[in-house]
């Protein structure tokens, strides 16, 4: 009988340990990452993102759902024709609470940066001056946490672009920078499998950078 | 039981759980009972909700059962939850209501009297950068602010007035602390500035009345300057100006920073190319040093250090009406020192607590026609606020602050001193109420005492706003503001006490996409001004006897969305203004209050150039005056006096940024009044001599390079 009991509850906790951890969480969130290659309206990104923001709240220790709803209101902002400034506020509440859950993140770093360049485009004369270096220096701080992401060196490499066209330097350095993300992307998807969910955007940028290049 | 049966049941009973799905559906409304579309529905502690849709509608499955939470969240919402029991396969929701947050973004906001610069808040009317870039005001902080609604520009002086009211009327604070000699020593007619450098200042709080019961001790504005929280990166500024330059090195890491600035200055070699109208025998020169430290804390708070230590003089000879020969030899050296400390925190709870220390010292010795003359100013204050948010409708600010105020003149020749030594006691609060997002309260209560003047006095003050449209909204303001005499006078006579004035503002803005309008009308009464016989170098029977009052009209219009890359604003101000004070013996429109205010500040830029181009034209109708060869008092009036500058600021490198700029373009003559000799000539006319600008024009150049590993970085904040 005991035999029966241990295997009984160890079938038990097993099926609990399977349900609450990553299967599930996962595929809660390859469900939303599919959902986001599709969206075409605001309402749709609305949808996705309170879709990111249950599992958020489910899984509290888990930074990459608010990840994904600061991504997808800071791209709401760049897209459709609402309340910009008010999108990307509600951007960094979220960034903020994940970097509360995994501080010294290099993907949320290089969002938070990311955010503030949709800040900055929306008032350049007015909020360049002290807000361009933040955001440098969150893309510099985010290439310092993890050299591999492509994300913060392309993000980079868009803001040396945008400072080279304005004083009318060169694009080397920017250039440079979008070529050497683009390798990073490569690696990257050589990574990739079907349960990767972290983040792999940005490559489109990478190439608009380098096709300003030749 | 063999064990597979048991692993089958197990499995079988799970499968059966998670199929057993229930169906959910329900509505969301807004507190108007309208659909609200977007909000977020979810089963607490599941992946399972949903989205409500265009018609606040939202349908969806879940596989949990038995008691459990609905959560609905949407931003800016009041998060709602609701107990409900799955046991059934379909289960209706009743229609739940969200109730909106009021937020400071989403809520009105008073601005009766309040002009806000500020990079994060709404209703601003300039940004921090506009006080350094505008034409003109040649980087000081009060020169900017003259090209605002409510203000007037006295040329002999330089400092700030407001509406009718005189350069003391204005209170100067730094992060809420005040601020003792906050402009540089002058003598009469050699217009000052303001000392601190606006590069250190993140935000500025520019009251032109009916302001908040945190502030006291100022019967016209409140001018609150707010500094940098944190600098993000190690760098040096390096600035190479035709009147001096000044190095200053910044070290900063994620928790704390720290400056230090040196800079010197001297007039001498600019005053020998160009020609200067006054009769200086040493040109001003100065220099300063200046540390500001920031430290985050672990906890949350945040401390601040900002000392400033500085020293400079002048000689000049004043012709004197009716005389011959130079006239009046001046001869004056200021010592200046400002430090402060403060540190800040909030809570999860809803507190945030503030407080604070400052201490302003300044020595001026002065030689005026050969009498020595010391004079010492030591003001010290202390403050401590805090503030409770209640809910997101009412939030409460209660404060108490200390002031030790020392102040002395000191004969030199005759061994003459007199002094005095004041104790004051402030307690203050002040609450904010929401109606709706469209309405706020504000009531406060502020209550002082003098041990030198042995008073006590509560001043209540209330405002409130109201949005009338999407983008307008009014506002109105009313309250009760006291001051003490300045030291000048206190120290011939301690017992004289406050001075009172009451406001009352009503002001209507509108701001959308880059355009603020402003249209503003007040009354302003005052009481108890002090009036005095003799004249003001030598004032005797002080007493509290005068009274007058200020009314008008402001309006201002700021657009940076019409034309391409330019960004201008328009301030007209009319002034009524009339007072019985100092030595007055009528009712008269003072000396420092023209009645009609113009300023036109462009600025443009030109991405081909890499340059921003500047102007500032400034217009008023003339300063009154009294002609002792007429009758009455004020009763004459200068010509108008009206300024235009130009400034071109050219960024060849992100680096570096070379400065020019040129006031007064035309070398118009400017003249302020008139000085009149005390007894009259042998053909018995009083003769007089104009009080005029130290020279027709004056030009700047400047170079302004950072060194910093970050190539992107410049200084164009030291403009």
């Amino acid at each position: 009988m005991k035999k029966y009991i241990l295997t009984l509850a160890l079938s038990l906790v097993w099926i609990a340990f399977a349900q609450a951890s990553d299967p599930a969480f996962i595929a809660a969130m390859q469900k939303q990452l599919d959902a986001k290659k599709t969206i075409a309206t605001y309402e749709q990104s609305q949808t996705v993102t309170n879709g990111f923001l249950r599992i958020a709240d489910a899984s509290e220790t888990e930074w990459l759902p608010y990840y994904y709803a600061a991504l997808l209101k800071t791209e709401a902002a760049f897209r459709f024709e609402i309340d910009k400034d008010k999108s990307l506020d509600e951007a960094l509440e979220l960034v903020k609470k994940a970097d509360k859950i995994a501080p010294g993140n290099s993907e949320i770093t290089a969002l938070n940066g990311y955010i503030l360049m949709g800040k900055i485009s929306l008032d350049p004369a007015g909020r360049g001056q002290t807000m361009s270096p933040q955001a440098m220096q969150l893309f510099g701080k985010a290439i310092d946490l993890d050299r591999e992401n492509p994300r913060a060196v392309t993000l980079m490499s868009q803001m040396e672009l945008g400072m080279a066209q304005f004083f009318g330097t060169g694009p080397e350095k920017a250039c440079g920078m979008a070529r050497m993300s683009l390798e990073l992307y490569t690696k990257e998807e050589a990574k990739i499998t079907d349960e990767y969910i972290l983040p792999t955007w940005g490559k489109t940028v990478a190439e608009q950078v380098t096709a300003k290049c030749d | 039981m063999n064990p597979r049966q048991l692993l089958f049941i197990t499995f079988l009973l799970l499968q059966t759980q998670a199929f057993a799905q229930t169906s959910l559906h329900g509505q969301v409304l807004d507190e108007r009972g309208m659909p609200l579309p977007g909000a977020n529905v979810q089963i607490k502690g599941s992946y399972d909700g949903a989205t409500s849709e265009q018609d606040g509608s939202f349908q969806f499955e879940t596989s949990a059962t038995g008691s459990q939470v609905l959560v609905f969240k949407f931003l800016g919402f009041k998060t709602q939850e609701l107990s409900i029991s799955l046991d059934t396969n379909s289960l209706q929701i009743p229609l739940v209501k969200l109730i909106e947050e009021i937020t400071e973004m989403n809520s009105v906001t008073i601005t009766a009297g309040a002009m806000e610069a500020s990079d994060e808040k709404k209703s601003v009317v300039l940004r921090p950068l506009d006080i350094v870039t505008t034409s003109g005001a040649m980087g000081d902080i009060v020169g900017a602010l003259q090209t605002l609604p409510g203000t007037s520009t006295v040329g002999n002086d330089g400092r700030l007035f407001v509406r009718g009211g005189d350069a003391s009327e204005v209170g100067i604070y730094i992060d809420g602390l005040r601020v003792g000699n906050a402009y540089g020593s002058t003598t009469a007619n050699v217009p000052t500035r303001t000392r601190f450098n606006p590069n250190i200042f993140k935000g500025t709080f520019f009251s032109t009345g009916g302001y908040s019961a945190e502030y006291g001790q100022a019967l016209s504005s409140a001018l609150s300057l707010n500094t940098k929280d944190h600098s993000l990166r190690t760098q040096g500024d390096l600035s190479i100006m035709s009147v001096g330059g000044g190095y200053s090195q910044t070290l900063a890491n994620d928790n704390q920073s720290i400056s230090l600035t040196a800079n010197y200055f001297d007039l001498k070699p600019y005053q020998k190319l160009v020609k200067q109208d006054f009769d200086w025998e040493r040109a001003p020169y100065g220099w300063d040093v200046e540390l500001s430290a920031q430290q985050k804390l672990k906890k949350g708070g945040l401390v601040k250090v900002l000392a400033r230590t500085e020293a400079g003089g002048m000689q000049l000879w004043q012709a004197q009406p009716g005389e011959d020969g130079r006239g009046m030899f001046v001869n004056l050296h200021n010592k200046y020192s400002y430090a402060q400390s403060n540190w800040r925190n909030s809570y999860e709870n809803g507190w945030s607590l503030f407080g604070g220390l400052s201490v302003s010292s300044n020595k001026d010795d002065l030689i005026i026609d050969s009498i020595p003359l010391e004079r010492k100013n030591l003001l010290s204050h202390a403050k401590f606020t805090a503030i409770k948010d209640f809910s997101d409708r009412i939030s409460m600010k209660v404060g108490t602050e200390y002031f030790i105020h020392n102040y002395s003149e000191k004969l030199q020749l005759e061994k003459q001193e007199r002094s005095f030594e004041e104790g004051e006691t402030y307690l203050f609060t002040e609450w904010d109420w929401y109606l709706s997002k469209k309405l706020v309260l504000r009531g406060g209560l502020r209550a002082g005492n003098s041990q030198l003047a042995k008073q006590t006095w509560v001043d209540p003050r209330i405002s409130l706003a109201y949005q009338i449209s999407e983008f307008g909204q009014v506002s109105l303001a009313t309250g009760q503001y006291h001051q003490l005499p300045i030291e000048n006078f206190r120290v011939i006579d301690p017992s004289i006490g406050n001075s009172k004035s009451k406001h009352l503002i009503l002001n209507y803005q509108y701001q959308k996409d880059g355009i603020t309008f402003r249209a503003e009308t007040f009354y302003k009464s005052y009481e108890d001004l002090i009036t005095f016989k003799g004249n003001t170098n030598n004032p005797s029977q002080l007493q509290n006897a005068g009274s007058g009052y200020a009314r008008g009209l402001d309006v201002f219009l700021r657009d940076r969305n019409s034309i391409k890359n330019t960004d201008y604003w328009i301030s007209y101000s009319f002034v009524d203004s009339k007072r019985i004070y100092n030595q007055y013996e009528t009712k008269v429109q003072p000396d420092f209050a023209p009645k009609h205010n113009f300023s036109l500040v462009v600025k443009h830029f030109i991405p081909t150039l890499k340059s921003q181009l500047g102007t500032t034209y400034s217009f008023n109708d003339g300063y009154k005056y009294t002609d002792p060869n007429q009758s009455g008092e004020m009763n004459s009036k200068t010509k108008s006096y009206q300024s235009l500058s130009l400034s071109w600021s050219y960024l060849p490198k992100p680096n570096l940024i070379i400065h020019f700029a040129v006031q007064n373009v035309f070398g118009r003559e400017n003249i302020f009044g008139y000085s009149y000799a005390s007894k009259p000539n042998e053909q018995g006319v009083f003769e007089s001599l104009p009080t005029g600008q130290p020279a027709p024009r004056f030009l700047f150049l400047g170079i302004f390079l950072t060194l910093s590993k970050d190539k992107t970085a410049n200084n164009l904040n030291n403009l």
